[in-house]
């Protein structure tokens, strides 16, 4: 028997716009609720303000006005101000207006890496509220301020210009404002927002940062270093860090005339002797022109290059990590603590890829207290502070009781201890699309746990040390404690009327005994027993 | 005005307390850290010494430094009770263990390492006075008697003989149906003439007092003590100087029961927890003279005392803390002699005790005229 009727489904095909394709699946960029998508949007506008500061060598101000509209009350207006180095006015529209368009396409540590995150936040706002969004900018040098209000087309991926001007620079000022309305929920968002500040904040220390919330709650974070993290550089790409199709484009560079020249001109850490050594061991003549590669050249060509063991290790001038000084400035900054120490790993590589780990510790003072089972934990990827999945974190694996001995620092859990873990690379290896938390790869987790050992033993040295200082000081005090009283009976039973003279004799005897034993100044013990009082 | 004799005492401890004491302050000006080097005060530094059968500190010091955070504070009230005692001693006064704990306790006020005002008694309880008072006495190597700090005593004497006491003489067999108390300085007593062949010492009071209106100490040409219980300090330290200074025989009478034996033996060769003492209070010459065991039971070759029917009316049946005491007791060396373990087994085997009271019900006459007579002539007791 055949089938009586099968239901025929016609198959319709349509391309779908990048714009289209984030309008509707804007959980994907973190927009999944007013919730989430106020505090997302504020990530991405302070993103962008610090990589167009700290990256280009500016001591960053930035200014997060979160606004509650009048008119509708789960409308907020976020404006975010800097004073970085702005963008050309021909440009604003793209960057602004279309997805996928950025000038971080390159392999340089920044914060943003997408070319989508602002528009992600315009296309939600759009969707949410119908509102456009303004941008004010002007680049150093410029003498005008341009100024652009627009939607984005989501069809065509294409940005609708609704205003633009410019006016005369009345002073020297340089960077964005940039002011988007969308849906929100400030009451549930709020928690996690000033976290967020906060533990930017903890990272920024060269920062000037200022958040007025919708309720109208201010937080100012000063500066307190004049230091920025080392700009990075654009680097080329390791050869272990690339694949097949990486290779095909790399063919279709019609500026060298051999293969041997195109590997040494694309590649970091390939020179003549290396790239005639790899295209042999490929069975490739080093001297064919690249047009001349087939496609069975390439996946041996691309076999060879994961496999080779002699290039050089990555170059780590893409990276910017924070330096020791910024972070202990960081930590100082927020928590005051009474120990603050930091150390910045030499580079490493995992898979081609360089990365730099640095880890921060603070100690006492204002450091809240943890949890029983590991320190208060601020993870970091490329400065972005990663608040979310913090137990699935590679750095969570390293500085748990469970996997760190924390005992043997000195530490006993639960304590005021803070652990900062930061990760640079040019390719932080996330787990999954949600940029929380970052996978175990164990490169990365033996260079954590190297950091965490270096920075928890300079915390044993100076614990111990103050148990040292604390145990003398205690010693002292119980020792001067019945000086007097000592002093005073054997003057009785010593002397013959004279009790005063000798009294007065033996404290100060017996004080620089105590002084002797203990390495303390005998002034200063003479002091703690002048200040006992006896027979009261 | 004070007598010859406790000036002499009062010179003898203020010497003591100024070379003592002076050493250590002669250390501290030449600023070498002050320690005091005490014997130790504890079981295990107790000996029995065979040859003399007395109790004795034994070897240990313990070293008491200023320097050390554990022992400052007991240095510090060390000093204290020192310089209390010596300004009594100055003063002319006689403390009780009393007075000188409330005059050396006050508070130390001082600041800890967070600044914050603390305060610290020297001590808190007369328990932990009372404990420096006897670090004082085996440093400086002297009863606290000697020193003439009085504590309240409960022993009493009648007897032929006659005492030099605060500069007053007493006739102790001019004392009606009283007794005179012994003091609590028994050095400052003076012997002037005795006639008397043997002491008598008994633990109960009121065996005491029977015996006296009795007579017993003018027929039988003795001295006769109770102690009233365990017997204090001033009470062995009088024994000891009737033994030692008058050569008198002492005899012990105490319940038939390990309280009584106990008694007996603190008498003879001191006690655990005073033993550094014993050297000045033992009398290791005192004999047990009842009521033992075999006076009441017998043996192969002697005689019950109490006829059957007797030692079933009087006698008590013990406790599980009399059993418990008794094998204490088998385990000291100085009870483990054969006469001493015969009698600790008779008594764990009947496991009976008797009071002194009984023989006495059983007739004063029996007791006085018969029972310790007897026992004194045919030298039936256990040493
Ligand atoms: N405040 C700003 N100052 C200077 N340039 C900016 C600013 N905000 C955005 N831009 C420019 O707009 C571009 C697009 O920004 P967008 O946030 O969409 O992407 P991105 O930052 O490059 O990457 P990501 O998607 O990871 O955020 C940026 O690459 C940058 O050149
Ligand atoms: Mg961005």
């Amino acid at each position: 028997m055949i089938a009586a009727s099968v239901p025929t489904v016609r198959e319709e095909f349509k391309a779908l716009s990048p714009a289209q394709f984030f309008a509707r699946y804007r959980e994907i960029a973190g927009f999944s609720n007013p919730t989430r998508a106020l505090y997302q949007a504020i990530r991405e506008l302070v993103e962008n303000a610090l990589d167009a500061t700290d990256s280009h060598g500016i001591l960053p101000s930035v200014k997060i006005i979160v606004r509650q509209d009048s008119e509708n009350p789960s409308h907020y207006v976020i404006t975010v101000e800097d004073n970085g180095i702005g963008i050309p006015p021909q440009h604003v529209p793209q960057a602004f207006g279309r997805v996928l368009y950025s000038s971080k396409y390159v392999l340089r540590q920044t914060r943003g890496m997408f070319g989508l995150g602002v528009k992600a936040a315009i296309i939600y706002g759009q969707l949410t509220t119908g509102k456009p969004v303004e941008v004010i900018t002007s680049q150093p040098g410029l003498k005008r301020i341009y100024y652009f209000k627009l939607r984005i087309d989501l069809q065509k991926n294409q940005p609708i210009i609704l205003e633009r001007g410019s006016w005369r620079k009345s002073r020297d000022w340089h960077g964005t404002i940039v002011s988007i309305t969308i849906e929100g929920d400030w009451s549930r968002a709020k928690q996690k927002i000033i976290e967020y500040i906060k533990r930017t904040a903890v990272i920024t220390p060269y920062a000037n940062i200022v958040f007025v919330a919708p309720d109208g709650v201010v937080l100012f974070y000063k500066r307190n270093i004049e230091q920025l993290p080392p700009p990075s550089k654009e680097v080329k790409p390791h050869p272990h860090g690339i694949d097949l199709e990486f290779l095909k484009t790399l063919k279709e560079n019609k500026n060298f005339k051999t293969v041997k020249d195109l590997l040494i001109n694309s590649f970091q850490g390939v020179g003549e002797k290396t790239a005639i050594d790899v295209l042999i061991l490929s069975s490739i003549d080093p001297s064919i022109s690249p047009s001349k590669l087939t496609e069975r050249d390439l996946v041996r060509l691309a076999e060879t290059l994961k496999a080779y063991k002699r290039f050089r290790a990555p170059k780590a001038d893409a990276l910017s990590p924070l330096g020791r000084e910024i972070i202990k400035a960081g930590l100082r900054r927020i928590f005051e603590p009474e120990f603050v120490e930091a150390i910045t790993r030499r580079p490493a590589a995992y898979q081609g890829h360089p990365f730099i780990i640095e880890v921060g510790i603070a100690y006492g003072g204002k450091v809240p207290m943890s949890s029983d089972d590991g320190p208060i934990l601020l993870r970091y990827a490329n400065k972005i502070p990663l608040l979310y999945d913090e137990k699935s974190d590679v750095s969570w694996k390293v500085v748990s009781k469970s996997n760190f001995d924390w005992s043997q620092y000195n530490v006993s859990l639960p304590a005021q201890l803070i652990v900062l873990t930061h990760i640079c690379s040019t390719k932080i290896p996330f787990k999954g699309v949600g940029k929380e938390s970052v996978a175990d790869v164990p490169e990365i987790e033996k260079e954590l746990r190297l950091a965490l050992r270096e920075v928890a033993r300079k915390l044993r040295i100076y614990l111990s040390k103050k148990i040292r200082e604390e145990e003398k000081k205690r010693r002292i005090i119980v020792l001067a404690r019945y000086i007097p009283e000592v002093a005073r009976n054997l003057a009785i039973i010593a002397s013959n009327g004279k009790g005063d003279k000798v009294d007065g004799i033996l404290l100060e005897k017996l004080s620089e005994i105590i002084a002797r034993r203990t390495g303390a100044d005998p002034s200063e013990i003479i002091m703690v027993a002048k200040q006992v009082e006896v027979g009261v | 005005m004070p007598s010859k004799v406790d000036l002499e005492v009062r010179r003898r401890g203020i010497k003591l307390f100024q070379e003592k004491f002076g050493r250590l302050v002669k250390r501290i000006l030449e600023c070498k850290p002050p320690t005091l080097v005490i014997p130790k005060r504890t079981l295990t530094n107790t000996i029995y010494d065979e040859r003399r059968r007395l109790l004795l500190l034994g070897p240990e010091k313990l070293r008491r430094s200023f320097l050390d955070v554990n022992e400052a504070k007991k240095f510090a009230q060390t000093t204290l009770m020192a310089a209390i005692i010596y300004e009594a001693l100055i003063n002319n006064e006689y403390p009780t263990i009393r007075d000188l704990y409330y005059r050396g306790k006050h508070t130390i006020r001082y600041r800890d390492i967070h600044g914050k005002i603390r305060e610290e008694n020297t001590w808190d309880e007369q328990r932990e006075s009372d404990a420096v008072i006897r670090d004082i006495e085996v440093y400086l190597g002297i009863l606290r008697e000697e020193l003439l700090i009085l504590s309240k005593e409960k022993g009493k004497v009648v007897g032929n003989m006659r005492i030099r006491s605060g500069g007053d003489i007493i006739d102790l067999s001019k004392m009606g149906h009283g007794a005179y108390a012994i003091e609590p300085t028994p050095d400052l007593i003076e012997f002037i003439d005795v006639d008397a062949e043997f002491v008598l010492v008994v633990e109960k009071d009121a065996v005491f007092q029977q015996l006296h209106r009795y007579g017993f100490w003018k027929k039988y040409k003795s001295i006769l003590i109770t102690s009233a219980g365990q017997p204090d300090r001033a009470t062995r330290r009088f024994v000891r100087r009737l033994s030692e200074e008058l050569k008198l025989p002492v005899y012990i009478l105490t319940d038939a029961d390990p309280y009584g034996w106990y008694i007996y033996s603190v008498f003879k060769i001191g006690s655990i927890a005073l033993s550094y003492e014993s050297e000045r209070l033992a009398t290791p010459d005192a004999k047990f003279i009842g009521v033992s065991m075999t006076d009441i039971f017998g043996d192969k070759n002697k005689k019950p005392w109490l006829s059957p029917q007797e030692a079933k009316n009087y006698i008590i049946k013990a406790k599980d803390a009399d059993i418990k005491r008794a094998k204490e007791l088998l385990s000291y060396i100085w009870f483990q002699s054969k006469a001493w373990e015969k009698e600790i087994k008779i008594f764990l085997n009947k496991k009976a005790k008797l009071e002194i009271e009984a023989l006495a019900s059983k007739g004063l006459r029996f007791l006085a005229d018969t029972y310790i007579p007897q026992k004194i002539e045919t030298g039936d007791w256990i040493l």
